[in-house]
């Protein structure tokens, strides 16, 4: 792989020298802002999450205190549970879902037509799709329209029932959210090498067997890469929650991310925040793990 | 067998043309809306067709409210920089590492790339207290850099993956002709990575655009906010219930993305390859 330089080697003059250093001062911009920014973060985080600390007084150093009171603190476990419930919901909507979607799209004649349709709320941000349905859910929109159909018990402002906005903002994100995988799967899906399909049609699976038996099998490198960052980005919720419920009401709808961004930035408490990220950090580097294993298999 | 096939596709269509329909009405919902004055919108109902066209004041309400041009141009020139510089330098390193005769290539990716392992979470606080520290809290510059740091990873694995499979011999044949290192990197890396250039830049540009978390984070007036921060005010408890005001500001503020969705549309047909942040 390495590009062998024919160089006297006898001779180390200056210049030689000068040679041999000069590659690696391409490498320092990225590394100097990848250390400033991403390494020392990850240190620094690391330590403040052993301490207690407002920002403005010095940092106490109390050991794993914060991540005892974590389990200890209503708020972290309920946030804990809706962030699990957001991972569910992310493994229906926009993976199974997708996958459903994407394996219609590859029957039906008008393939790009329902691929752009499914595909353009992607065109938005989180932020503004949260904007958009926190809008169509207020009291002039779909609950009055519910009203004026008669269904007047359900006629009510649903983002501020607690536990029930959970799983509208699943849905929304959902909505936002499913047309990166779904492109994914169709392309996996058309990339598939025709002759065990029809090996398998002559013998004569047909319908989901054949789907089950044959295909998603075949598809298993992708929807593993799908899976793996769909569940790394379901961990990280944020801007929904943020613009949609803004964690409420009374801190119900909460995900780690929205919580650790409150206790550090609402009620200053860094050491605590920290430790809530490293929380969330490992768990989201174990699932990496998996999806860097295959990213570099084969290399070194 | 023929019917039964041609019937269960007649099926199929008219399913995923119902689900397509429900995807596409909250679009319907918001261009129908977000001209509408907010007095029609309140009193009528949603569905309603607009009576008239009151863009302006609109507009005028969410640029008073929210600062939305600032916040507008801000993202845009973070955008537009931050991933060009990112672009730049993350070329520079993915060049040392895929062509250049330096030790440890291994070593120098995984530390770049290892940027992208951790969550965002992690690095807020850090960087809250740095900036804090160095008076770059609510400044251009400070995003500038925050945003330029973090697309690096990505297009260094973009980059260099592509950098691979650039020919040998053409480097060589170059290094015969007495050409330097830079020159080699300038005339022929970067004029073949036009492609993966470009898809560096449409996927950066976009995370910059759509980024919430930092802007909330490290800045606090309309001179440095971001778009997406700016939003977030329109929404939620301290938020408008001028409705029709946040939709258009929703569709103004997806503009830049849309014009990027088009442009990713049209490679996916051809099985564009793509990855997320």
């Amino acid at each position: 792989m390495e590009i062998v330089k024919s160089k006297p080697s006898s001779k180390l003059s200056t210049k030689s020298k000068i040679e041999k250093i000069t590659p690696y001062l391409y490498l320092v911009p990225s590394v100097i802002l990848v250390v400033i920014f991403c390494i020392y973060s990850d240190f620094f985080s690391l330590i403040v999450s052993f301490t207690e600390w407002d920002g403005l007084n010095e940092m106490k150093f109390i050991g794993f205190q914060n991540y005892i009171t974590m389990f200890q603190d209503p708020n972290f476990l309920l946030s804990s549970l809706n962030t699990l419930i957001w991972v569910v919901g992310t493994l229906l909507i926009p993976v199974t879902i997708a996958l459903i979607f994407a394996i219609a799209i590859t029957h039906v004649k008008t393939q790009s037509f329902f691929k752009t349709v499914f595909y353009l709320p992607n065109a938005l941000s989180q932020t503004i799709a949260g904007i958009i349905l926190t809008t169509m859910l207020s009291t002039y929109g779909i609950p009055h329209l519910l009203e004026v159909m008669g269904f007047e018990s359900l006629a009510k402002d649903w983002l501020t029932v607690p536990y029930v906005n959970t799983l509208i903002m699943v849905v929304s994100s959902g909505w936002q959210g499913i047309g990166l995988n779904l492109i994914l799967f169709i392309v996996g899906l058309n990339q598939i090498p025709k002759e065990p399909i029809e090996a398998a049609i002559m013998e004569g699976a047909k319908g989901i067997r054949l789907y089950t038996r044959v295909v998603l099998p075949l598809l298993k490198p992708i929807m593993l890469i799908v899976l793996l960052m769909s569940l790394v980005n379901s961990f990280k919720s944020f801007d929904t929650i943020w613009v949609m419920t803004n964690g409420g009401p009374f801190r119900t709808s909460e995900t780690l991310a929205v919580t650790m961004y409150k206790e550090a930035f609402v009620h200053n408490q860094l050491g605590y925040g920290s430790a809530i990220a490293m929380l969330l950090s490992v768990t989201v580097l174990i699932i990496s793990w998996f999806l860097l294993r295959d990213t570099f298999k084969g290399e070194e | 067998m023929k019917s039964y096939t041609e019937n269960s596709r007649k099926t199929i269509t008219i399913l995923l043309s119902l689900f397509a329909f429900l995807w596409f009405l909250p679009f319907i919902y918001v261009v129908i809306n977000s001209v509408k004055t907010r007095k029609e919108y309140n009193l009528g109902e949603f569905w309603d067709f607009p009576k008239g066209v009151s863009i302006l004041e609109n507009y005028e309400y969410i640029n008073d409210r929210i600062d939305f041009m600032m916040g507008f141009m801000n993202s845009l020139l973070y955008g537009a920089i931050a991933t060009t510089l990112a672009i730049l330098f993350a070329s520079l390193a993915a060049y040392a590492i895929s062509a250049l005769n330096i030790k440890g290539k291994m070593f120098w990716f995984m530390l770049i790339y290892s940027g992208t392992i951790f969550p965002f979470q992690m690095y807020i606080i850090p960087i809250f207290r740095m900036y804090s520290n160095v008076d770059l809290y609510d400044s251009k510059i400070g995003l500038l850099a925050v945003y330029t740091a973090l697309c690096i990873p990505f297009c260094l694995f973009v980059l260099r993956n592509y950098f691979y499979s650039i020919p040998k011999e053409l480097v060589e044949s170059a290094k015969m002709d007495g050409a330097s290192d830079f020159k080699i990197y300038v005339s022929i890396f970067m004029k073949m990575a036009k492609a993966p250039i470009a898809a560096c830049f449409l996927f950066q540009f976009t995370w910059v655009w759509n980024d919430l978390l930092f802007g909330l984070t490290l800045s606090k007036s309309a001179e440095a906010r971001p778009i997406m921060s700016s939003l977030s005010l329109l929404s939620g408890a301290s938020g408008t219930n001028d409705v029709p005001s946040a939709l258009l500001a929703a569709i103004l503020a997806s503009i830049p993305t849309f014009f990027i969705f088009l442009v990713l549309n049209k490679s996916f047909n051809y099985g564009f390859p793509t990855t997320s942040k």
